[in-house]
């Protein structure tokens, strides 16, 4: 066999460590989305085992926890949590209304429900009926989610977020699911894979999206055996020299993309079509030598491709391999999330009542 | 766009405006250190947001936070509102956009922006051009083909159609390995409706037939084009069996020179490959396989011997779906 480099986890931990506390003006553009950030850079921490050791992360942990329920916002539509405070101008803001430009976010709701069960929050402040209330309004008539309640763009993304909500609360009436169902099947491609809408090209992320929503929902017998089958195709096509996943076909190889296919093929049934040591072998020539993971080789590192690269690992950790550094630790590829967290959101955030 | 005129805040137009900072409750997570003028539009921006105007001069502020931050939902969100307020011209606007686009491609918000617009303008004939401009900075961008698909089956006006095999053509004239191209080729002849002309169902699946098949003798090695072909006989339920001679010669690897065959006669329904081809190629292989494993019978230990040399010889990564097909096969025949 072939030596793997080790996984440099302790540096990639820092990284995203790093990102938490502060970014530079030219990651302006993170700001809409800073709740997903926050959960890559805290998924990165998890899987990595950062929080094992309490003492050392508390105060942190604390503070971080207190910032995502600061973005819990309610409205007319419903409850969610908006991306960031980067429309906020005081303290009391924590209601909404179609003129505030301060809205909830569908898959910013996710993000941050997930990173509250990274940091074993107990969800006492968390407002569920304000939840699904706000998944309605947000369903349209196609079936389709939008990602906010006054608007926004609607894609299979925003479906899987408002599915795997719906199951993180062990509550499905936000969601008419015989029509969510039919846009998803909509989305799928001629190819096996799904696109992001309706006739949109089959790529690795909605493909995700499409799948584990299905699965969650409890629907997998809606795909037929032979659409499993192209789809497992598909999948298995995407890996592609030099080991890593393409997106879509005769595209280049992308460390995301080991997640999006790789997680994919696990929901099927078929994580044994998956070269470990190929993908492992990718992804450590996608470490960046400061700390990160890119996309690809020779690219800037960024906590998105450093979560996702670390996720994929964690699914497929190389078998034999005498490199200990690549084991991490389990992951939920439902959830998308090391498993002890999954177990975590599962049992805190239905109603107890 | 708007001249270097400094800080809002600088400006006596705007100074009866009460700019307004953001607010920062708990430690941020990540926080982003702005610059000055970043800081000092958003601050102008919260204070239009909180009086609720939509004036012209939001139109200045929302664009000058926009070329900071194209993916400033916020700021794309309100500019939309202030401009259906004040009734402005859309065309302006549009043309505005035909630069931010090109500029931002890989950002959703100017996509989901350009859509709205053009709801409004109703207007969907410049868009064909303006995408195709776009695709020659970024010929695969996900944004720009998709929205090329939603202009086509949105509006589904004839004459937008007319043009769209042709563009395709253009596309994979340039990358024969587009496998956006080759998507958009599906999209339009077989899952948007008939089109005018292509009424003789049979007439285009052969007419796609010796399309792809001209394509692939160009450039055996291309996935993007097998799926193509797979994708329309599965479409058309169409079995396999009918390329079996054309897929043949290209499963295995050039004949010897001496080996060929003096034809006087190229037999057009079955296109070579061409001569500096890399073969075997593994896609003809797989679906050699595939038309064997169903005839079934004898077939079966052809399809096995081959998925065997994907396995062990062409395509190694692959090795254990490839045993798993031929376990599978064996599972169905007992």
């Amino acid at each position: 066999m072939d030596s793997l480099s080790p996984l440099a986890t302790g540096a990639h931990a820092t990284h995203c460590e790093r990102c938490l506390l502060g970014l530079p003006s030219s990651q302006v553009d993170i700001d809409p989305s800073k709740m997903a950030l926050a959960f890559y850079c805290l998924g990165s921490l998890d899987l990595t085992g950062q929080f094992a050791n309490e003492s050392t992360k508390a105060q942190n942990k604390e503070g971080w926890r207190q910032w995502i329920w600061e973005q819990q916002i309610k409205g007319p539509c419903g409850t969610g949590f908006r991306p960031g405070n980067y429309m906020s101008t005081s303290g009391e803001d924590t209601n909404y209304s179609e003129s505030s430009e301060n809205s909830p976010h569908i898959i910013l709701t996710y993000t941050a429900l997930l990173s509250l069960a990274i940091l074993r929050d107990d969800f006492s402040q968390l407002d569920r009926p304000g939840i699904i209330k706000v998944l309605r309004a947000c369903q349209n008539e196609d079936g389709s989610f939008s990602s906010e309640p006054y608007g926004g763009d609607a894609d299979v993304r925003t479906t899987y977020c408002a599915f795997v909500i719906s199951s993180m609360l062990d509550d499905w009436s936000g969601v008419r699911l015989e029509s969510a169902l039919r846009f998803i099947a909509a989305c799928r491609s001629y190819e096996g894979g799904y696109g992001q809408v309706p006739f949109a090209e089959a790529a690795g992320g909605p493909t995700y999206c499409a799948l584990a929503s299905i699965f969650l929902a409890g629907k997998g017998s809606c795909l037929t055996d032979r659409e499993r089958k192209q789809t497992i195709r598909w999948l298995t096509q995407n890996q592609v020299s030099p080991g890593g996943y393409c997106g879509r076909t005769n595209k280049e190889a992308d460390a995301c993309y080991c997640f999006w296919c790789g997680a994919s093929l696990l929901i099927l049934g078929a994580r044994e079509f998956v070269c470990e040591l190929s993908l492992c072998k990718f992804i450590a020539s996608c470490q960046f030598k400061y700390g990160g993971i890119s996309k690809a080789p020779k690219e800037h590192p960024d906590p998105y491709h450093t979560y996702l690269a670390l996720a994929a690992v964690a699914m497929y950790p190389p078998s034999n391999s005498a490199e200990l550094s690549w084991k991490l630790e389990p992951l939920d590829p439902l959830l998308n999330a090391n498993v002890a967290t999954s177990d975590w959101a599962r049992k805190y955030i239905p109603s107890r009542s | 766009m708007e001249e270097d005129q400094g800080l809002f805040a600088d400006r006596p137009e705007w100074a009866d405006v009460v700019p307004i900072e953001q607010y920062e409750g708990a430690p941020p997570i990540a926080p982003i250190f702005y610059t000055p003028e970043y800081k000092d539009a958003t601050n102008y921006f919260r204070g239009i947001i909180k009086t609720g105007e939509k004036s012209p001069r939001v139109l200045d502020l929302t664009e000058n936070i926009i070329r900071q931050n194209p993916a400033h939902y916020s700021a794309w969100q309100y500019r939309y509102k202030t401009l259906m307020a004040l009734n402005a011209p859309l065309d302006a606007e549009l043309e505005l956009m035909d630069e931010l686009a090109v500029t931002y491609l890989k950002t959703y918000q100017v996509w989901h922006y350009r859509r709205l617009l053009v709801q409004q303008s109703n207007n969907p004939e410049p868009e064909l051009a303006f995408i195709a401009n776009a695709l020659r900075r970024d010929a695969k961008n996900y944004h720009t083909w998709s929205y090329r698909q939603w202009i086509l089956a949105h509006f589904n006006d004839d004459a937008l159609w007319r043009g769209e095999l042709a563009f395709v053509e253009h596309m994979l004239d340039s990358d024969l390995r587009n496998n956006s191209a080759w998507h958009h080729r599906f999209f339009v002849v077989f899952q948007s409706g008939v089109r005018e002309g292509d009424e003789d169902r049979d007439a285009v699946l052969r007419r796609e037939l010796t399309f792809v098949k001209t394509k692939i003798a160009t450039a055996p090695n291309n996935a993007s084009a097998w799926n193509y072909l797979r994708g329309m006989l599965d479409h058309s339920k169409t079995p396999y069996s009918i390329l079996r001679s054309f897929v043949g010669p290209y499963s295995v690897p050039h004949p010897e020179q001496h080996e060929v065959p003096l034809e006087d006669v190229v037999d057009l329904e079955n296109p070579l490959p061409s001569p500096g081809a890399q073969l075997p190629c593994v896609a003809a292989i797989e679906f050699l396989a595939d038309i064997y494993e169903t005839t079934g019978g004898d077939d079966l230990m052809k399809a096995i011997e081959l998925w065997k040399s994907l396995a062990h010889e062409h395509d190694t990564m692959r090795k254990k779906y490839w045993e798993y097909r031929i376990k599978e096969a064996l599972q169905n025949v007992r």
